[in-house]
C-alpha cells in the first residue's frame, strides 16, 4: 500500500474519529467516559450512551477490561432514603432505543485500576452481549 | 355553583398572596425540588468528630459559618464524586458573589471510618476543593450528628470482603452560622441552582 494512497489516509482518519465511540453490528456507544478520581482511589465509575439500532432486544451481560481488576454493571438506587448501589447482572436494551449510563444512575463500577488514570487518558473496556458479541469501547478519562 | 367555586378560589388566592407578602420574603424560597427550608430551624446539640487534619470537629466548628454537609465514603464511585464535584462548582459560584465564600464551609462526613482514615480523607477532599473538610469518627459519633440531621446510613461491613456495600442519605444538609439545622438540598444537584438558592437565603438571614 503506497503511503500517499488517499484511501489509506481516509481509513486512518476515520479510525481516529471513532476513538471515543464504538460500533458493533447494530449496537453503538457514544460519549464513553470515566470520571477522574482523587489519587489513590480504587473505585471509579464509567458512563456512556448505549444504543440498540436493531429490531431485537440486546442484552448486556458483562463487562471487562485489562485496565481494571473487575468491571461490574451497577445502578445507583435509593432505598429507605439512602443511596446505594445495586448490581445488575444483565441489562436489556430495547430495540431502536438508547440506554444512558450517567451519574446518579447506571454506571460501570471499575475496581482497582492497573495504572493511575488522569484526565485525557483512554482506557478500553469490553462490553459483552448475550449471543457472543464483544464490543471494545475506548473510554475517555475526564475530570 | 361554578361561579361560587371560582370566586372562592380567587379570594383564597388573594388571601394567600397577601399573607405571603406579610410573612416577609422567605416566601421567595418556597419548597421546591432543589431546596427545602425549615420554618423553625432546630439548634444542633453537642457532637464530636475528627477532621482530615486530626482536629476536633464539634458543634463549635459549625458556628460562625454556613455549613453544607454531605455524608458518604471515599470508595463510592458514583454519587460521592459527582456530588462533591457539583459542590466544588457551587462554591466557585458563591465565591464570585459579593458575599464571597469566606463564611461558607463544605464538610464531607465519611460513614466508613474503617477505610477512611484522616490521611485518606485529606487526599480525597483536597482533590475536589482545597477548602473542603473531611470528617469522620466512630459509629456512635457519626450516628449522633446523622440522627440530628435525619440522615441515615448503613455500612454492610463483612470481614474478608474488600468492597462492602455502604448506603447513605444523598441529601446535602445546610446548617446556619448559629449552628441551627436550616435547610436541605435534594438530588439531583446543580451547582448554579444550589448557589443561587443559598445566596438568597444568606441575604435574607443577614449573613
Amino acid at each position: 500500500m503506497r503511503w500517499r494512497n488517499p484511501v489509506f489516509f481516509g481509513l486512518l482518519f476515520t479510525l481516529t474519529l471513532i476513538a471515543a465511540a464504538s460500533e458493533g453490528p447494530g449496537i453503538s456507544v457514544r460519549d464513553a467516559w470515566v470520571r477522574e478520581t482523587p489519587p489513590g482511589m480504587t473505585m471509579m465509575a464509567g458512563y456512556m450512551a448505549l444504543r440498540n439500532n436493531t429490531s431485537r432486544p440486546q442484552v448486556l451481560v458483562a463487562a471487562g477490561s485489562s485496565g481494571f481488576e473487575t468491571v461490574m454493571i451497577h445502578r445507583t438506587i435509593v432505598k429507605d432514603g439512602m443511596a446505594g448501589m445495586a448490581h445488575a447482572s444483565q441489562i436489556e436494551l430495547i430495540p431502536n432505543a438508547s440506554l444512558i449510563f450517567a451519574p446518579g444512575g447506571y454506571h460501570l463500577m471499575l475496581t482497582n485500576p492497573k495504572r493511575t488514570l488522569r484526565a485525557g487518558d483512554r482506557v478500553d473496556i469490553n462490553l459483552e452481549f448475550r449471543g457472543g458479541l464483544v464490543l471494545p469501547v475506548a473510554f475517555e478519562v475526564r475530570k | 355553583m361554578m361561579a361560587t367555586v371560582a370566586l372562592a378560589a380567587m379570594l383564597a388566592g388573594a388571601w394567600l398572596a397577601a399573607s405571603d407578602r406579610e410573612n416577609d420574603s422567605r416566601a421567595r424560597l418556597l419548597p421546591d425540588r432543589v431546596m427545602t427550608l425549615f420554618p423553625d430551624p432546630k439548634p444542633l446539640t453537642a457532637f464530636a468528630l475528627t477532621d482530615h487534619q486530626n482536629r476536633v470537629f464539634d458543634l463549635s466548628r459549625l458556628k460562625g459559618k454556613w455549613s453544607l454537609l454531605f455524608f458518604g465514603f471515599t470508595h463510592c464511585p458514583d454519587i460521592c464524586p459527582t456530588t462533591l464535584a457539583v459542590l466544588a462548582r457551587a462554591r466557585d459560584h458563591i465565591a464570585k458573589s459579593t458575599g464571597g465564600a469566606e463564611d461558607v464551609q463544605f464538610v464531607f462526613i465519611s460513614v466508613d471510618p474503617n477505610r477512611d482514615t484522616a490521611s485518606r480523607l485529606r487526599q480525597y477532599v483536597d482533590y475536589f476543593d482545597t477548602t473542603f473538610l473531611g470528617v469522620t469518627g466512630n459509629d456512635a459519633q457519626i450516628g449522633n450528628l446523622a440522627r440530628q440531621l435525619g440522615a441515615a446510613y448503613q455500612v454492610a461491613f463483612t470481614p474478608g470482603i474488600e468492597n462492602y456495600p455502604v448506603y447513605h442519605t444523598a441529601t446535602v444538609f445546610l446548617v446556619d452560622p448559629r449552628g441551627r439545622y436550616h435547610a436541605i438540598f435534594t438530588p439531583p444537584f446543580d451547582a448554579e441552582t444550589i448557589s443561587r438558592r443559598f445566596k438568597v437565603l444568606r441575604e435574607l438571614e443577614g449573613g
